[in-house]
């Protein structure tokens, strides 16, 4: 049951239209690539998705799920929203286990043993079968996957205390104090037959905010449930602000950053465009960067992240930067430190974004929403969040 | 656009295409990166809104089988119709071991499927031919004339005439002379696109079986004063392929960007099988000009005027100009390639040079190192 009803507000003018598991990733991807794209690599066939907020362009996305290779006869993908029952009762999901109670019948037909609850908004590769046969090996109700953080970040995660074993016997939300640095990273296994008890005797609580972190994980260890965490190492983002999703599509670009998007034996699908291979004009540029289809480089590129069907004029120069897909840069323009949304044109001359000062803590970068027009000339600071058409400048 | 019914040929043997034949169909044979020749046809009867498709093969089909599969990346993948692949045996026992002569023959030997077709009217063509061609339009223009066949044809295509048909027409577009194989080009080309009914198609066919007429030429000749034949007028870009000069020369055409236009209109788009390739990535100090790249490879060296499939790796201080590098080449450092065609997995170990020249270019079959 993957939740991807997130506003992800964080994320601003990237996320006025579209849900943030729908927000471009990575040169190809949308954030839920991934973790659909660890289900059925993981030989998960049954995937709920739980939309809420603008799902209109992550229906669409999803579509059948042919992408994923679930489209199946028997299980697949299927969108899942909040509705209305008998006497219209009902209401959005109100919290995180209100929207796995809210689909306790779309679960209930599959019979399943065992529920993986994952989150549509973190960048990661991992194998879900491995986590279920810990969960099955420490006869566990509940198992979540965990990883080291550095102790002075500790207080910014939720933190598992853990004893001999890695059972967890307390769960403490961003604690000042941590008594250990194994943060959740909100994916959870369950044996469906006690979470499905916990989510009806929670849905009965009205005082409950019916969220997995607050409620039904504490209230399982109140009662003694084994509670196991599960170590995962390896590269996990959560991208959730404007400079987590900067650095994490320039992990893409560093070897060091031990994210690879390139094994054969774990592929993240996605549903591609149908456009021509990229092209590299006659004085092209392009360095330590990504591309892919649809793209015309004719000016210079450098530790940047493109999109398809971006195009980059002559003169034009666009360094550590992300330009979404069919994003045109013009003639003499600079895009520096900053994320172009998708079909934005950046105006001849203009100057996007620039670079960080020495001893700055920031990335200070720049976003241009999607569908805009940055006119000629005009100059966009560092930081700026441009919503509108910005207005050209007379030479 | 259920009225018509689409027939691609992608039974020929292709001599001309030396080892990159060997293992193929012309019409599987990859182009501009990460097309296979068939994707225009298919796409082209697609985005017309053309449902139902039959191809004709008869041998060395299994990369074409590959490559189309269900037809799912075409939206051919239906209950009712969609992509139907037509092998030579399909129908009957008849051990005929000789190859198709002709369209017509091709035609005869899926004769119960024709029989079967339920359109009113099918389009026929070669599954060789790289054009982005408006199929709704022409198809317009069939009904609109009344004509009984309209072939479409071009006057800018480049084609071996005695391999070719050719039409003279009259200012509205009518046939007034056709010639088939000719010693020199006589008219404009035909693309080997034809739009008729389904009961002429199937008078064609007896036709050809009595007279013993294997050609769709020779049929068009013997008929013409019997059959209203109209022309239609493709201006834009198309490109047949049939030897390995006129596959380089024409893969190569796609670096001018007037010639994508024309082939990739975003209006009616070329569709291919999905290969869920990560982006190509470009280390530090690279070279790459004037070239056309796929997804998923990786480039540390010096790219220059060529076309570069999905998963090509160009290691630092290798140098390819003037290359076809088709699907996982492995060219290793310090290597230099100028001319060359790569088939699908050729190694290029570090420090070799291969040369051959525009007019005569280098071929390495599939899996070989080097």
């Amino acid at each position: 049951m993957l939740l991807a009803g997130g506003q992800g507000s964080r994320l601003k003018a990237l996320t006025s239209k579209v849900a943030k598991p729908a927000v471009p990733f990575g040169g190809k991807y949308r954030i839920i690539d991934f973790p659909l794209s660890n289900c059925i690599n993981s030989g998960i066939d049954t995937v709920g998705v739980l939309t809420q907020y603008k799902p209109m362009e992550l229906n669409a996305y999803l579509g059948n799920g042919a992408p994923w290779d679930l489209d199946r006869s028997d299980g697949g993908v299927h969108v899942l929203p909040p509705y209305l029952g008998e006497g219209e009762k009902g209401s959005w999901y109100k919290g995180t286990a209100n929207a796995i109670y809210q689909n306790l019948d779309f679960i209930e037909q599959y019979d399943p043993e065992y529920v993986v609850i994952l989150s549509g908004d973190h960048i990661y590769k991992m194998d879900y079968a491995a986590m279920l046969d810990h969960h099955k090996a420490m006869e566990a109700a509940c198992t979540i996957s965990v990883m080291e953080v550095p102790w002075e970040e500790a207080p910014r995660f939720g933190i598992l205390n853990v004893k001999e074993g890695d059972v967890i016997y307390e769960f403490e939300e961003k604690p000042k104090n941590p008594k250990s640095n194994l943060a959740s990273m909100g994916i959870y296994i369950f044996t469906w037959s006690k979470l499905r008890q916990y989510l009806i005797e929670d849905e009965a609580d009205e005082k409950s905010s019916n969220d997995f972190g607050k409620n039904i994980i504490p209230a399982m260890l109140g009662n003694g449930e084994t509670m196991v965490a599960y170590r995962f190492q390896g590269y996990w983002k959560d991208v959730g602000t404007i400079d987590s999703l900067w650095d994490a599509n320039m992990d893409l670009l560093d070897p060091k950053s031990g994210f690879d998007v390139y094994d054969p034996e774990w592929t993240i699908y996605t549903r591609s465009a149908v456009r021509p291979p990229h092209y590299t004009g006659p004085k092209a540029q392009v360095n330590h960067s990504i591309t892919t289809s649809g793209c015309e480089i004719y000016g210079a590129v450098e530790e940047s992240v493109l999109f398809h069907s971006v195009k980059i004029e002559e003169g034009a120069t666009v360094r550590y930067s992300v330009l979404m897909p069919g994003a045109v840069v013009k003639k003499g323009a600079v895009v520096e430190y900053a994320i172009i949304a998708e079909n934005t044109v950046i105006g001849e001359k203009a100057h996007v974004g620039e670079s960080p000062k020495k001893g700055s803590s920031g990335k200070g970068i720049a976003v241009v929403a999607q569908d805009l027009t940055v006119g000629a000339g005009a100059v966009i600071p560092a930081e700026a969040m441009i919503t509108k058409n910005v207005k050209g400048v007379k030479a | 656009m259920n009225d018509l019914h689409g027939i691609l040929f992608a039974y020929g043997p292709s001599p001309a295409m030396r080892e990159l034949t060997q293992i193929r169909n012309i019409c599987s044979m990859p182009y501009g990166g990460r097309y296979r020749l068939v994707d225009f046809s298919l796409s082209n009867l697609v985005n017309a809104g053309v449902t139902d498709v039959g191809v004709i093969v008869h041998s060395s089909y299994q990369s074409l089988l590959d490559h189309m599969g269900s037809g799912k990346d075409w939206d051919l993948s239906r209950k009712r119709g969609g992509l139907r692949i037509l092998p030579p045996f399909g129908y009957s026992d008849r051990r005929i071991r000789q190859e198709y002569r002709g369209r017509m023959d091709a035609l005869a030997g899926v004769y119960s499927y024709l029989k079967d077709i339920k359109q009113d009217y099918v389009l026929l063509a070669d599954a060789d031919l790289a054009a982005n061609l408006p199929i709704s339009e022409i198809f317009e223009q069939h009904l609109r004339s009344e004509a009984d066949i309209t072939a479409v044809c071009s006057t800018k295509i480049d084609v071996d005439p005695q391999d070719s048909n050719f039409f003279t027409a009259d200012k509205h577009g009518w046939v007034t002379g056709v010639a088939s194989y000719p010693f020199s080009a006589n008219g404009q080309t035909s693309l080997e696109v034809y739009i008729m009914s389904k009961d002429l198609l199937m008078s064609m066919v007896d036709y050809a079986a009595t007279h013993n007429t294997p050609s769709l030429g020779e049929v068009l000749l013997d008929m013409r004063s019997r059959v209203r034949i109209a022309t239609y007028l493709h201006k834009g870009y198309a490109a047949r392929i049939r030897s390995v000069d006129s596959y380089f020369k024409h893969s190569m055409d796609l670096l001018d960007p007037a010639v994508r236009a024309d082939l990739f209109l975003p209006e009616r788009p070329i569709r291919t099988k999905d290969q869920s390739n990560a982006s190509t990535r470009y280390g530090s100090q690279v070279v790459s000009t004037n070239s056309l790249i796929a997804d998923g490879c990786t480039i540390e060296g010096t790219v220059v005027n060529s076309i570069l499939a999905r998963g090509v790796r160009v290691a630092k201080g290798a140098k390819v100009e003037n290359c076809i590098l088709l699907q996982r080449t492995d060219v290793q450092e310090g290597a230099v390639l100028r001319c060359a065609i790569t088939d699908k997995n050729v190694v290029v170990s570090a420090g070799q040079m291969l040369m051959g020249s525009s007019s005569y270019p280098l071929v390495i079959a599939k899996d070989e190192i080097v």
